[in-house]
């Protein structure tokens, strides 16, 4: 495979890549380690039913119930498993909150760990090696990157997320929404601002 | 081995929290402590990153117990241990210039560690 | 190991280039992968440690260039191939069968 690869072979229902995925399906189908149906539900689930959405909705309930972003910060697992989503087994949650003194940011150096049950799977960035290599050693350069400037006063802190710990930001709620409901809020809030590389921007 | 069948994904998703072991295994370490990363460098694997070995930081939360993923891996038993956030500077993990109160905070299993 | 993978704090690795209205997969196969792994993982074929450890054992320069659902077809092979559930043989004739080659 030469400098091509990235172009042709990942690319299209007949590339290399995609015939040896079949291949690998088609053997493990034979031999009857796995059925179809079980194949489709799971990608029915990671393309459907797990997304930001979730985590907005957590996110929603925190700004507007004081009790529950206590319980939420406190066990992370346990607040979010009370609203009933999908759950994705072995995530403990750690939910950590950005406020005006500390802006908090995720990554997965070693890998791409990330909260699948409550911000569906990762965009490619995040798994791409510059987000891996550079959040961890220079995260106000990234957010930069992001268009999201952090003044000298607040602190930044990185969580690096490497054991079967599944870190999400709680963001800030931003000012003027004060009339919104919980319904109202959770449509503000990005994927992006959970992992901490933005901010959750006014309403228009 | 079993067959994967519809009923055998359905029960993958609905339970979070399952590889926190019911273990009463003693910590080592509690919040507070001063700690340092083993500089090891074990040629199999290890969630012990470069960057934080030979590090000091302190440890801010005990996640509990979990399996430890090197043994794992390297067919032995799961050397089943607790694994904590421990909180590094900024300044100590890459530049005496960076931001004073800037942070990393990463999770260590006791194995990784040594007091500081 | 002190592989590639280990990536906090390296340099050189370029601009974080982001997609506007990312899709979940950008190829059908990429879905595939994903579930495959996880139905092996379900069926206690190999676990999630192994599989981290087998993409970590890719070849670095492999590893760099490759996405990251490259990156878990490659693991998955490696271990089914390891664990002795699947033959480099039939794999490659199956391949060449599905690619319309003479194997």
């Amino acid at each position: 495979m030469g400098s091509g690869m990235s172009s042709n072979a990942i690319r299209g229902p007949d590339s290399e890549t995609a015939l040896r995925v079949k291949a690998l399906e088609s053997l493990l189908l034979e031999k009857g380690l796995i059925e179809t149906a079980a194949i489709d539900e799971l990608i029915e689930l990671f393309e459907n039913r797990l997304g930001p959405w979730n985590g907005a909705k957590v996110v929603a309930r925190a700004w507007t119930d004081p009790d529950y972003k206590t319980r939420l910060l406190q066990d992370g697992t346990a607040a979010i498993a009370e609203m009933g989503f999908e759950a994705v087994q072995g995530e403990e949650m750690v939910v950590v909150e950005n406020t005006a003194d500390v802006h908090n940011i995720v990554v997965c150096t070693l890998c791409s760990c990330f909260p699948w049950a409550t911000l569906g799977l990762p965009p490619v960035w995040y798994k791409s090696a510059p987000y891996r290599a550079r959040t961890a050693s220079d995260p106000r350069g990234v957010l930069r990157e992001f268009g999201t400037e952090i003044s000298e006063d607040t602190k930044v802190r990185v969580w690096d997320s490497n054991a079967e710990l599944r870190y999400m930001v709680l963001p800030e709620r931003p000012a003027g929404t004060e009339r919104l409901d919980e319904t109202a809020l959770a449509e503000l809030v990005t994927r992006d601002s959970m992992i901490g590389v933005s901010k959750v921007a006014r309403p228009d | 081995m079993r067959t994967v069948d519809l009923e055998v994904v359905r029960g993958l998703y609905k339970k979070a929290g399952a590889a926190r072991l019911k273990l009463d295994i003693a910590p080592r370490f509690k919040p507070g402590d001063r700690v340092k990363a083993r500089n090891i460098n074990p040629p199999g694997h290890t969630r012990l990153p470069r960057y934080v070995r030979g590090r000091e930081g302190v440890v801010e939360r005990d996640h509990g117990v979990f399996h430890l993923p090197d043994a794992r891996v390297a067919g032995q038993d799961d050397r089943p241990q607790h694994i904590y956030s421990v909180r590094f500077s900024a300044q100590e993990l890459w530049d005496a210039e960076a931001p004073s109160e800037d942070s990393l905070n990463i999770d260590l299993w006791d194995d990784y560690l040594d007091s500081a | 190991m002190n592989g590639v993978h280990d990536m906090g704090g390296m340099h050189g690795l370029g601009v974080i280039v982001r997609e506007e209205d990312e899709p979940v997969f950008h190829e059908e196969w990429e879905g595939r992968m994903l579930a495959l792994a996880h139905a092996m993982m379900a069926g206690f074929c190999f676990k999630l440690d192994e599989f981290r450890h087998a993409m970590e054992r890719i070849e670095p320069s492999h590893y760099l260039r490759s996405s990251y659902y490259e990156r878990w077809l490659e693991g998955t092979i490696t271990l089914l191939l390891e664990k002795g559930v699947i033959t480099q043989k039939e794999f490659d004739a199956r391949l060449d069968d599905l690619a319309g080659r003479k194997g």
